[in-house]
């Protein structure tokens, strides 16, 4: 008699509903590292991934990725110094000039920027190469250094979340993911810590990188100028002028220069200001850019 | 295949004694049509617009002149009422059926369990989640999400196909976006203009953009479409347009050059 | 070294669209075969620029940015794409720089044979059908221009413009014709912005506005521009201020 009552006060429509499993997944905001993954149905993915989305080498590839860059940051006794562009392109096609290519990986500074002198705790990570994979990648991150605070209670170093990052980045490689990453922090065991890592697993510590399409134009100005010693306010014109001269001589670079300055108490922004004012000001005023014509 | 010859010697052998270890080829894959058209989205201080045409393409062909790329989310299946969120998709179209209707369950999904409609600026992070589960297998869509924040201003976020997103004040996607785009720069954000008489040469002060209100935007919506359409193939028939303000949504339907 | 043949440019789409599909055999060593590949991009599109022309009231305008670059890096900031053939008679030349140089050269050439010959200025209709044959001489070997023509009919007095493909097929307009690699954008800017029988100055308010806006929606174009309006018995050329990214 028990079991004929619990056949029949099943729910009539069970089957119809969601199952747990598919529940979950509609309502976990991050697929687990287990590959949730969807995978086109073919052998070889990667090779039907690039076939799809790398313009490069196939420049009538039906989905276009934003790609195009430049990005920098460098130590000195002040702090570490983050500046970039913030244009996107693709193919010839500017797809947006207004990209926040420097995103906060912390708990306590998710969201909107907000305007603000004081220092806000946690490290910095820089995007170049595809947006969706920084994007992604480094909000992954972020949730990752939470939990990590959450766990032992004090906060992660930049080098172990740049380790974090590039176990991902290696876990995938061959899965034509495309990032090139710098991770910018200060913390009380390591001092100021510059990491690059990229989509080929590589994780480097150092002193000074650029990166993206117009890295070598950046190089060109941060090598003539840079040295260890630089007070804070010249660490942040060179940083400006360094992603201003690449602006103007790379296509794939452009549009505001977002600036920031990482120190002991956390980063500050200094500001997300379009190029072009700040171009005509340094030709008129300084004298430089003397290659453009400014008779009107 | 079993050969009764030790050494495969390949000149000697049946006529169709082809290897058949060789590589199993593959038939190509290709999964995804380009069903044209086109989307564009507009926000101002209290209302955010997405407007695209009605057309369905493929290659020369017209599919249809009649599929809205505009969907409420997480309303009513029918009438779409107590939806606050609106989504646009362009590209393939199947993928972009399949996309709203992940994201209008999800979004329906958090009602239930929350017992509260989703932000705008969280069905946003949703849905470029969502885009990035098919990172190496893509929607091949572009979507542009709008609705009002949290402060009853306009939000619009626009995404590329693999969930890489960004809030905006304008944001034109699909077949004639190189079109629309620019003439957006120029009008909805005054790109390269700059107040009459403020100045001489390098003196002159750039203007401002100021956001515009409910019906300028309209106007600018039917204006890029108009212009679109003439020079754009895969782009008419008809222009589907949903804006969102405190009062709800309201749908509008105009007619677009058919040829 | 072995012999390559490198693909057919792809000339299916983008700003060359007009263009004939042309095959194309090179001869070459391994190393340079290398370089030449990524460069299996379209001719069209390496160099980059834009050109536009619009007609007005009793006026004509002709607008081209200055631009000169190999792929992503910018080489020059001052090349002008316009060049003028007679008075009131103007050729916008946008495409591979090369061929812009020459091709510039060999109308000038031209222009000046014709002159001494006729004893009077080339009006522009004259010249649109110089170009269009000149250009279907080199059917099968073209040059990676698309050309941009305006002008005032000397003895009419009536605006004028044209543009073409590289292989000289002539597109006759009433309202404008754009080319370069910022062709779609400058499509959708003037179709929005442009109307009939504007006056010289509000002619020349669209058309840099138009061309302004449309270039800094491409990687490959822009660096400031140069805009000509023609009248009757009068040119104003102006340079315009643009964005230097």
């Amino acid at each position: 008699m028990d079991k004929l009552v619990a056949q029949y006060s099943r729910p009539p429509h069970q089957n119809e509903m969601y199952s747990e499993q598919e529940q979950q997944d509609l309502t976990a905001s991050v697929p687990p590292l287990s590959l949730k993954f969807s995978l086109p149905p073919v052998d070889n993915h990667s090779a039907f991934l690039r076939a799809m989305t790398d313009d490069h080498s196939n420049p009538s590839c039906p989905i276009k990725l934003a790609h195009g860059t430049t990005t920098l940051a460098f130590r000195f006794q002040g702090g570490i110094i983050v500046c970039t562009d913030s244009r996107a392109t693709a193919g010839n096609w500017i797809a947006s000039q207004t990209v926040k290519k420097v995103i906060p990986v912390s708990r306590l500074s998710r969201g909107e920027d907000k305007k603000s002198n004081e220092p806000t705790p946690g490290l910095l990570g820089t995007m170049a190469g595809g947006a969706a994979d920084c994007q992604y990648w480094l909000r992954y991150l972020s949730q990752q250094c939470t939990l990590h605070e959450i766990r032992h209670k004090r906060r992660i170093t930049v080098a172990a979340a740049s380790k974090i990052l590039a176990n991902l980045t290696y876990a995938y490689k061959g899965y034509g993911l495309s990032m090139g990453t710098m991770l910018a922090g200060m913390t009380p065991q390591e001092g100021p810590a510059l990491y690059y890592i990229d989509s080929d697993g590589t994780r480097l510590p150092g002193n000074l990188f650029c990166v993206g399409s117009g890295q070598t134009f950046a190089y060109g100005v941060l090598d003539a100028e840079y040295k260890y010693e630089l007070t804070e306010e010249e660490a942040l014109n060179l940083g400006r002028r360094a992603i201003l001269a690449a602006m103007h001589r790379d296509a794939y670079s452009g549009g505001f220069i977002n600036l920031y300055h990482v120190k002991e108490e956390g980063w500050v922004h200094h500001g997300f200001d379009d190029m072009n004012p700040i171009f005509w000001d340094t030709k008129l005023q300084k004298g430089e850019f003397s290659n453009v014509t400014s008779a009107l | 295949m079993t050969s009764l010859m030790g050494n495969q010697s390949g000149t000697i052998g049946y006529s169709f004694s082809e290897p058949t270890s060789a590589n199993v080829k593959q038939h190509s894959f290709y999964p995804y049509t380009d069903n044209g058209g086109s989307t564009l989205g507009i926000t101002g201080a209290d209302f955010a617009i997405l407007a695209g045409d009605t057309r369905s393409t493929s290659g020369y062909n017209i599919n249809s002149r009649m599929v809205p790329k505009v969907f409420k989310i997480g309303g009513d299946d029918d009438t779409g009422e107590g939806a606050t969120i609106i989504l646009s998709v362009v590209g393939f179209a199947a993928d972009g059926n399949a996309l709203k209707e992940k994201l209008d369950t999800v979004v329906k999904m958090y009602k239930y369990q929350h017992g509260k409609s989703m932000s705008v600026s969280a069905c946003a992070q949703r849905l470029s989640t969502i885009l990035y589960e098919k990172r190496f297998f893509p929607y091949y869509v572009h979507a542009i999400l709008a609705g009002l924040d949290e402060e009853g201003v306009g939000a619009l976020y626009s995404y590329d196909p693999v969930g890489s997103y960004e809030r905006e004040q304008c944001r034109a996607a699909g077949a004639a976006s190189s079109l629309i785009m620019p003439f957006l720069d120029n009008q909805v954000n005054s790109k390269n203009q700059y107040i009459p008489g403020s100045g001489e040469g390098h003196a002159l002060v750039p203007k401002k953009a100021e956001p515009l209100d409910k019906e300028t935007a309209k106007k600018l919506v039917q204006d890029a479409f108009t212009s679109a359409v003439e020079r754009h193939i895969e782009v008419g028939d008809g222009l589907q347009m949903l804006i969102v303000t405190r009062e709800g949504i309201e749908e509008v339907f105009h007619a677009l050059k058919q040829d | 070294m072995a012999q390559k043949v490198v693909e057919a440019y792809e000339t299916g789409s983008g700003a060359g669209k007009n263009a004939p599909f042309v095959p194309i055999v090179h001869e070459s060593l391994d190393l340079q075969a290398d370089r030449l590949l990524p460069s299996q991009s379209n001719p069209f599109d390496i160099n980059g620029g834009a050109c536009v022309a619009m007609v007005g009231k009793d006026c004509v305008a002709i607008a081209c940015d200055l631009r000169l670059g190999m792929q992503s890096l910018t080489i020059s900031n001052n090349f002008p794409k316009i060049f003028n053939y007679a008075p009131s008679t103007y050729l916008g030349l946008t495409g591979l720089a090369t061929d812009v140089n020459t091709v510039s050269d060999l109308f000038r050439y031209k222009v000046n044979m014709y002159r001494l010959r006729e004893e009077r200025d080339i009006a522009p209709q004259t010249l649109a059908n110089l170009v269009s044959s000149s250009l279907y001489e080199k059917r099968f070997g073209p040059y990676f221009v698309s050309p941009v023509l305006a002008g005032i009919n000397p003895t009419t007095g009536k605006p004028f413009i044209c543009g073409f493909d590289s292989i000289g097929c002539i597109d006759f307009a009433k309202d404008f014709i754009v080319s370069g690699t910022a062709s779609d954008q400058l499509f959708g800017t003037c179709e929005g912005l442009w109307e009939p029988d504007l006056a010289p100055e509000d002619l020349f308010e669209t058309i840099s506005q138009a061309l302004l806006s449309a270039v800094d929606r491409d990687a490959l174009s822009g660096w400031g521009a140069q805009v000509y309006i023609i009248e009757k018995d009068k040119v104003t050329q102006r340079l315009l201020k643009g964005r230097q990214d």
